[in-house]
């Protein structure tokens, strides 16, 4: 029996989608190197904006589940989760403002539609604004990273502001704002710099690098959505496990 | 003004409209009018997109007319001082739907900077009414940018509540 997106359900329609996909993957309804069915095909069946499609699709892509060739079509890449990667994690670890001598600058700060299903990932009506905010971190004064985050405007009109060059987003979200960040997705992958990004970080364009994607919860609210793109040979990411044992 | 009325009396808050920094596209904004106002079915008078820089200072304004013309092909696009008959240039817009498919969408590449109507026109919240009205006249404007202190961009003034606070001391007895 197909599964059906349910519009009462107070989960996301790309999140609804995203679970039928994952779904079908893991129970080989669609079996690995497939290609699945096209954009528009998956509109029709599902009755669902195209956003909405392309999202839950991205975020398989992420995941690993899908992979995208430019002019074929998405393929099925992996049946399964890997293991181990549920476990627990310290949220310190994650979050790069923390623990490493960063020192950031404010390239851009200032406010915008939310295009590209940018309103779908952050769960808000495509009329909301949101804030966007650039930031190039150096250390001991060498570029090493360009991050992009986007916060709904609603949630924190005054970070506008905010001093966001001495004080850190968590801290200012915890402390002015009272919104306790309480779960942070991260995807990390590998990417090349495009035109800006190697200008900023010193390197020529297209040369590899990494990009960590994540979404900060509090409780069930998208917070902020954010893109780092690091340079590849600066720095290790240091993530630590800690396995919750029965 | 026979009421006295100012700026801050009838000025509208900023996040009445869409906000678009500088570096998007013509076809970014274009999507952004068609989910702000016409999915939506909101036709705020007029339909415009306030455009920021970097620092959320505003630099101009976004309105329908301005696209439109942002997108006409280059040969269209004749000088003020040319002279035509107005027969020539409806047979100039058939042209425009021939080339339309290319040559425009390479045009909504362009960022919006360089069409939108710089934001050069300002008023305080404590001027008057007429002085917005001024303005709008004089400078052919339909949206005026209403500044605290010269620097603080608090509120926006329409047309038509400029109108209608003016068409009110005129018909009162």
């Amino acid at each position: 029996m197909m599964e059906l997106i349910d519009r009462e359900d107070h989960h996301k329609l790309y999140h609804q989608l995203y679970e039928i996909f994952k779904n079908k993957i893991e129970k080989s309804e669609w079996v690995l190197g497939a290609q699945i069915p096209t954009e528009e095909e998956l509109c029709k069946t599902f009755n669902v904006s195209r956003v909405t499609v392309r999202t839950a699709v991205m975020e398989l892509v992420r995941q690993g589940y899908l992979k995208r060739q430019q002019g074929k079509g998405t393929f099925i890449s992996r049946t399964s989760q890997a293991e181990g990667l549920n476990m627990q994690a310290h949220l310190r670890e994650l979050c790069f403002e923390e623990g490493i001598p960063f020192s950031p600058q404010v390239l851009a700060r200032t406010v915008m539609m939310p295009l590209n299903g940018l309103d779908t990932l952050l769960d808000i009506s495509p009329e909301k604004h949101v804030i966007y905010i650039k930031r190039l971190w150096s250390v001991q004064d060498e570029p090493v990273m360009v991050q992009e985050c986007y916060i709904p405007y609603h949630l924190c009109p005054l970070l506008l502001e905010d001093d966001i060059e001495t004080r850190s987003l968590f801290d200012l979200f915890e402390k002015k704002y009272g919104i306790k960040i309480t779960r942070v997705k991260n995807f990390i992958e590998l990417t090349h710099l495009k035109t800006d990004e190697a200008r900023l970080l010193n390197l020529p364009e297209g040369a590899p690098a990494s990009l960590l994607t994540q979404q900060f919860y509090s409780g069930d609210t998208l917070i902020m959505y954010m893109q780092s793109v690091k340079k590849s040979d600066r720095f290790r990411i240091f993530m630590e496990f800690e396995r919750k044992v029965a | 003004m026979a009421d006295g009325k100012l700026v801050k009396d009838v000025m509208i808050g900023i996040f009445e409209y869409p906000h678009i920094p500088y570096w998007f596209t013509i076809n970014q904004a274009v999507r952004i009018i068609k989910v702000s106002f016409i999915s939506s079915k909101k036709y705020p008078e007029p339909m415009a997109i306030l455009v920021f820089d970097e620092k959320y200072n505003l630099m101009g304004t976004l309105t329908l007319k301005d696209i439109l013309r942002g997108l006409e092909p280059r040969f269209m696009q004749g000088s003020e001082k040319a002279q035509g008959y107005k027969e020539q240039e409806s047979e100039l817009s058939l042209i425009w739907d021939t080339l339309f498919t290319k040559q425009s969408k390479e045009l909504a590449e362009k960022p919006v900077s360089e069409i939108m109507a710089p934001a050069k026109q300002f008023v305080d919240p404590a001027d008057p009414v007429t002085k917005a009205a001024y303005l709008m006249v004089h400078h052919d404007l339909v949206l005026l940018p209403v500044l605290e202190n010269k620097k603080k961009f608090v509120g926006l003034v329409r047309m038509i509540e400029v109108f209608d606070e003016i068409s009110d001391s005129l018909i009162k007895e």
